[in-house]
């Protein structure tokens, strides 16, 4: 199976929340009941029933305003913090398409992956005890379709392609633009990828993480500690069982009285 | 409790309970969380009604744990207190790796359980606070919710090495220790021999107060 990435780029977004929409209804999420608040924004956040969201920035500009919007979803990293700190095997999956895939089967609601994602996306339900995320639609994406909200859009901002191809794009349209192709950590590659014009800032947006990377703590929980857990008893126990041929039990040096003392 | 010829009594009941309440719940943690940890040992959660039921037992036997521990400070917090000739023993591996000369008695516990004891306490800390941290790590700062991951594994590779240094003196190194967290008796020769002070200090008082009678 080959590798995808899913392109967004920000120039030719609307906001018309069509990729919001078509998430829900491909995946059978139950729709959120919101109220005002002031804000483009609708619902607030991610959540367990909302994989996608458009988020709006506004800004003043020449006495107007102006909204920045931005498709947000899973990254579907290529070494997924996720993945590593998952404790249950099969809830958190990083198949060769390059998504990766949550199983609510298997989720044991411990929410490690919630902590350890760059991306704050996994979202928990306490009612469910599991998380749920974007999946890049998976059972789509097998079946040679693109994902639900990539076929939703109408103006070419998400795209879905070979990765190769995607990323080749990527560069020439930030490059034509004038702009950036996000996120940019060669050491930490997703399988999104975002056209950034000069003129927005990362900063200045919302749930953005400008320098993703694998969090260098969940990196030593997992391959420096993990192992050393197994080396600290394996270790001990070798040495106790050296100490035990070479020195053997110290047995009380004067004769026993009355007790069996042995062990 | 009768007295026993050529015997000492050295623990008392509320002491054995603790120690297996504390030493239990935190070998039943360390094996559930390495079930967890270790998705080759696929059979630990199996065995133990899956990955959902290996979580809820792991975060019970900590609370368990946790309580033990706290006993644990309370009962032995004293007794554990370093004194000057904790030194010389510590200088001379307490005659564990080469013949030591002039090992100084003991009191109660020798410096290096008494070692142990607040490796144990510093250690315990933090798995314990840190596991608090990974049972809720949502209400959390994302920063300090992923270094309680680091430092419970962390903490649990200190502590589950020296817990195995623990059990091999305690065992087969020195025949006669077990029993005193099993039946709470040792052999005069024993505390003689591994308690000097500690039994010297008890025969004492035990003149003063006839003594007095
Ligand atoms: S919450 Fe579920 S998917 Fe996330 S790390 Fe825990 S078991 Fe894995």
């Amino acid at each position: 199976m080959a590798e995808y990435i899913k392109l967004i780029d920000l120039t030719k977004c609307t906001g018309c929340r069509a990729c919001q929409v078509a998430c829900k209804q491909w995946n059978e999420l139950p729709a959120e009941k919101t109220g005002f608040s002031g804000s483009l924004q609708n619902p607030l956040d991610l959540s367990y029933d909302t994989w996608t969201l458009i988020r709006y920035d506004e800004f003043e500009e020449d006495g107007g305003t102006k909204w920045i919007m931005r498709h947000d979803a899973c990254m579907h990293c290529d070494w997924p913090a996720c993945v590593k700190a998952c404790p249950s095997p099969g809830a958190l999956v990083k198949t060769d398409t390059g998504a990766v895939v949550h199983d609510k089967r298997f989720c044991i609601g411990c929410k490690a992956c919630v902590v350890a994602c760059p991306f704050d996306i996994p979202r928990y339900s306490k009612k469910e005890e599991k998380i749920a995320k974007c999946t890049l639609c998976y059972d789509r994406i097998t079946d040679g379709k693109p994902p639900a909200c990539v076929n939703a859009c109408p103006t070419g901002c998400l795209q879905f392609g070979p990765k190769e191809q995607m990323i080749e794009q990527a560069h020439k349209r930030a490059d034509a633009v004038g702009g950036a192709v996000y996120p940019s950590n060669p050491k930490y590659e997703t399988h999104v990828l975002y056209v950034i014009p000069t003129e927005i800032q990362l900063a200045q947006l919302q749930h953005v993480n400008p320098n993703p990377k694998m969090p260098t703590t969940i990196l030593w929980w997992k391959n420096l500690f993990k192992p050393f857990t197994l080396l600290g008893i394996g270790g001990v126990a070798g040495l106790a069982a050296l100490h035990y041929m070479i020195k053997g039990p110290h047995r009380v040096s004067e004769k026993e009285e009355g007790g069996e003392a042995d062990g | 409790m009768a007295k026993r010829e050529g015997m000492v009594r050295v623990t008392d009941a509320t002491e054995r309970i603790t120690h297996w309440l504390l030493a239990g719940s935190c070998l039943f943690a360390l094996l559930t969380g390495l079930g967890l940890m270790f998705h080759q040992w696929e059979i630990i959660p199996t065995l133990l009604g899956g990955y959902y039921a290996t979580k809820w037992m792991h975060i019970f036997s900590g609370v368990v744990f946790a309580v033990s521990l706290i006993a644990a400070m309370i009962m032995w917090w004293h007794e554990c207190k370093f004194v000057a000739d904790d030194g010389k023993w510590i200088m001379q591996a307490g005659g564990y790796l080469w013949e030591a000369e002039d090992l100084p008695p003991a009191g109660m516990y020798n410096a290096g359980q008494k070692i142990f004891f607040w490796f144990v306490v510093v250690f315990g800390i933090i798995i314990v606070l840190s596991g608090l941290v990974m049972w809720n790590p949502l209400v959390f700062p994302v920063v300090l919710a992923r270094w309680a991951y680091m430092l419970h594994v962390m903490s649990v590779f200190a502590v589950a090495s020296f817990v195995i240094a623990h059990i091999y003196l305690g065992t087969f190194a020195n025949p006669g220790t077990v029993q005193i967290m099993f039946t709470g008796w040792a052999t005069k020769a024993y505390c003689e021999e591994h308690k000097g002070r500690w039994l010297a200090d008890r025969e004492l008082k035990a003149e003063a107060e006839s003594a007095a009678e």
